[in-house]
């Protein structure tokens, strides 16, 4: 690892006050992605700016159709949060699933989000549920989040301050670990919203979280797991490494699109 | 080497730790081996001869025991448990350009092991045979037994592993258990290994002879201090073995003391005689040997001093639990009193004895030890994903004696985790390139606690016959004989002839998509 200047702001303002000055620094949220990178001299920054105690960036607030989750809030907050497990369990199913025991109780879902890992979770989610990132600048629908492999809209020192999900009627994710990160393999979330509406959010297997069309026309005509079930999903340009061919991958969007919707239905 | 002149260079003691990147990059592999059996049996069954031919991967360049792992570690090991009075083995070694390929926990034996297993239970398949009565019409009963590949074994009782086994693995309940799994959407598999090993590399002369280059004898020293309290020295190192317990309790034992008047010394060049250290299982067999040996000594000597305390003559003197007696009298000195007297030599036969009590000893075994045991794994595969779990392990092994069981019991989770983890996960893996692609703990699969089932073990004993405490080893076993157990349950569940390892998901979904 090399050296940095580490702060700690007590405030959003005073964060992004220290993010305009130093040019080659970066947020630091939970520290379960970034300072892995930094120990394998992967990423370099110049500055740390730990937004661990700025309260007004975490917590969970739950309106109408709706669940805001600030940046700063940690998995197994989610996880455990029994407004969360009320309005959309299967989003607390999810946080209760990622990473290990340490990671959940130290990664946030800002940081997950702004780190746009290809095996990450929440993308996933974000997608499926219909997802708004609120920034210090502007709300981003979830759909025009993700742009590719690490790759976000955020624009240089914008910070996530929240997140917001649409309560959907039913959903599920269902992962398929990576036998060696644990991470997703493929990891798919299936949300039904009622009147035809059915989004589907697929992680792991592309450079970044996408949706999948041809699934969710089929769910929103029928919600059962047969509607997906003979989905063959094209694996081109689907991600290709030691652990799985994107033909494999491909296979297991289908499986684990089928087993959510089973989940989903329980 | 670099350490060593960079100390030179600065006059001081200099440190190297590798982190995980380098050790990744760096450290040699397992195994490696591309291999092609025969088994030719006449029409009861009964194994006439086996052919293996076998390319062996040694890296880009040798390194430690790189050369007597796919030959002499390996071909001698082909008989198995079975009287196959004709077995032909090549094994050609070529260098590519991986990192060396070296001694990893059984080091040539299981991959003998799952040449000869594999072959077993795919022969049992294609005759339509149960693999368990193919494996007893062959098993050696009759001990001594020469094997054709050099080796002589000198016990076993391969029935009583097997035997247990099959009751503790509730064999018979299988077929139920298949159906059960079926209606759940998985397949399930059933797999055996009857493994062999070799412990104890031995004599040093026949090695030698062999080209290698190191005495491979053990080391063992017994200080008893004046106030009756004993310090073991041994030349075999304990890294997570259990040495200080083990060895604690052979002396403790022996010398009829308690525990805590046993401290056990190892690792420390400075302080211990020159031996050979832990490698093959050996450290019970070979260097707990040598501590006997040492110990006898220490009594020899014990009984002149206590004779001459006790105005007995030396013949009449016994050694029982702590106490010199003289026999058939009341008459005794303790352990204590005795130490006491050889460091406090007022009374004692100087003219003919030195003081003090410090014994030591090497031993340098006749030949191997011999452990062996019956492994039965069953797998449940996930149709839809090719996703397979371990889902009931049965070892029954014969180390010989056991000290200490618990020891024991640890040993032998740990090399069935080591050997399922190669059967299912583990993976060192390059590009066309040349790039290690599995060069972090994120990329390369250990198993972990998930990944295994609670494993159902048991022993059967055959006290080794060439040693004095009776006993084989137990250290590398589970890791002999699980890739086969394992990967023999994994084409039972598939009904496929053969898979490579690692049968990770991916590659068993394949293997479903390609029948």
């Amino acid at each position: 690892m090399h050296a940095f200047q580490y702060h700690r702001p007590a405030s959003a303002k005073d964060a992004l006050a220290l993010a305009g000055q130093k040019s080659e620094g970066r947020y630091l949220a939970g520290g379960q992605s970034l300072v892995q990178a930094m120990k394998l001299r992967l990423s370099s920054p110049t500055d740390l700016i730990d937004l661990g105690t700025i309260r007004e960036l975490a917590g969970i607030k739950v309106s109408g159709g709706s669940v805001e989750i600030g940046a700063m809030t940690r998995h197994a907050e989610v996880a455990s949060s029994a407004e969360i497990k009320k309005t959309i369990a299967s989003l607390a199913a999810m946080a209760a699933l990622i990473g290990d025991r340490q990671v959940r109780h130290m990664g946030t879902i800002g940081g997950s989000l702004a780190n746009s890992d290809p095996a990450a979770d929440y993308p996933a989610a974000v997608l499926a549920l219909n997802g708004t990132i609120t920034t210090n600048k502007r709300k981003v629908p979830g759909d025009q989040f993700f742009k590719g492999l690490y790759e976000t809209a955020l624009e240089p020192g914008e910070l996530i301050t929240s997140v917001t999900f649409q309560v959907p009627k039913r959903g599920a994710y269902m992962k398929f670990r990576n036998p060696a990160s644990r991470f997703a393999l493929v990891g798919v979330y299936v949300a039904d919203f009622g009147s035809g509406n059915v989004r589907v959010g697929v992680t792991g297997a592309g450079a970044s979280a996408f949706r999948q069309t041809e699934m969710e026309k089929a769910l929103s005509a029928k919600f059962a797991p047969e509607a997906v079930a003979s989905i063959k999903v094209k694996p081109d340009g689907l991600n290709n490494d030691l652990h799985a061919s994107p033909e494999y991958r491909a296979h297991l969007i289908t499986v684990m699109a089928k087993r959510a919707v089973e989940q989903a239905l329980k | 080497m670099v350490v060593t002149w960079a100390s030179k260079r600065l006059n001081r003691a200099v440190k190297w730790t590798s982190d995980r990147s380098e050790a990744f990059v760096s450290d040699a592999h397992g195994r490696d081996h591309v291999t092609t059996a025969e088994l030719a049996l006449d029409k009861n069954g009964k194994f006439l001869a086996m052919r293996v031919g076998t390319t062996a991967n040694l890296g880009a360049y040798l390194s430690t025991f790189s050369s007597c792992i796919p030959t002499i570690l390996y071909a001698t090991l082909l008989a198995g448990q079975y009287k196959t009075p004709a077995i032909y083995c090549e094994v050609t070694a070529v260098f590519t350009n991986t990192v060396p390929v070296d001694a990893y926990r059984g080091a040539g034996r299981p991959e003998a092991t799952y040449v000869v297993e594999r072959l077993v239970e795919t022969a049992a398949r294609e005759l339509k045979l149960d693999p368990v009565e193919l494996r007893r019409r062959n098993f050696i009963t009759e001990f001594p037994y020469q094997t054709p590949v050099a080796l002589c074994y000198d016990t076993g009782n391969y029935e009583a592993t097997l035997g247990a086994a099959l009751k503790i693995g509730d064999v018979a309940g299988f077929k139920e258990r298949r159906e059960q799994s079926l209606r759940r959407g998985k397949l399930r598999g059933l797999g055996y290994a009857c493994y062999i090993e070799a412990c104890g590399i031995a004599p040093s002369n026949v090695a030698g002879s062999l080209g290698a280059r190191a005495g491979l004898f053990e080391a063992g020293e017994i200080r008893v201090h004046p106030t009756g309290t004993v310090t073991v020295f041994t030349g075999s190192h304990s890294h997570g073995q259990g040495h200080e317990t083990t060895f604690a309790q052979v002396v403790a034992e022996r010398l009829g003391l308690g525990m805590e008047q046993v401290e056990v010394v190892h690792g420390d060049t400075s302080k211990i005689l020159f031996g050979m250290g832990t490698y093959g299982s050996r450290s019970l067999a070979v260097g707990g040997t040598a501590i006997v040996k040492a110990l006898d000594k220490v009594i020899a000597k014990g009984k002149k001093i206590a004779a001459h305390l006790l105005e007995a003559s030396e013949g009449d003197i016994e050694y029982e639990r702590g106490l010199f007696k003289v026999a058939g009298t009341d008459k005794q000195k303790s352990f204590g009193e005795v130490a006491f007297a050889a460091y406090v030599p007022h009374n004692y036969p100087l003219d003919k004895l030195e003081p003090g009590l410090n014994e030591n000893a090497f031993y340098d075994p006749t030949n191997f030890t011999f452990p062996a045991g019956s492994y039965v794994c069953e797998v449940e595969v996930d149709r839809e994903t090719g996703a397979t779990q371990v889902v009931s392990f049965t070892a029954v092994d014969d180390f010989g004696k056991i000290i200490n069981p618990m020891i024991v019991e640890g040993q032998v989770h740990g090399g069935l985790t080591q050997g399922i983890g190669q059967a299912l996960t583990e993976n060192c893996m390059y590009d066309a390139d040349g790039q290690l692609l599995s060069g972090t703990l994120s990329d390369y699969a250990i198993p972990r606690a998930t990944d295994v089932p609670l494993f159902k073990i048991d022993t059967r004993e055959t006290a080794c016959t060439h040693n004095p405490l009776g006993v084989k080893g137990c250290g590398e076993a589970g890791a002999i004989g699980a890739p086969a157990a394992e990967m023999n349950a994994i084409t039972d569940a598939l009904g496929v002839k053969d898979l490579p390892m690692p049968a990770t998901a991916q590659n068993v979904w394949r293997a479903m998509h390609t029948r």
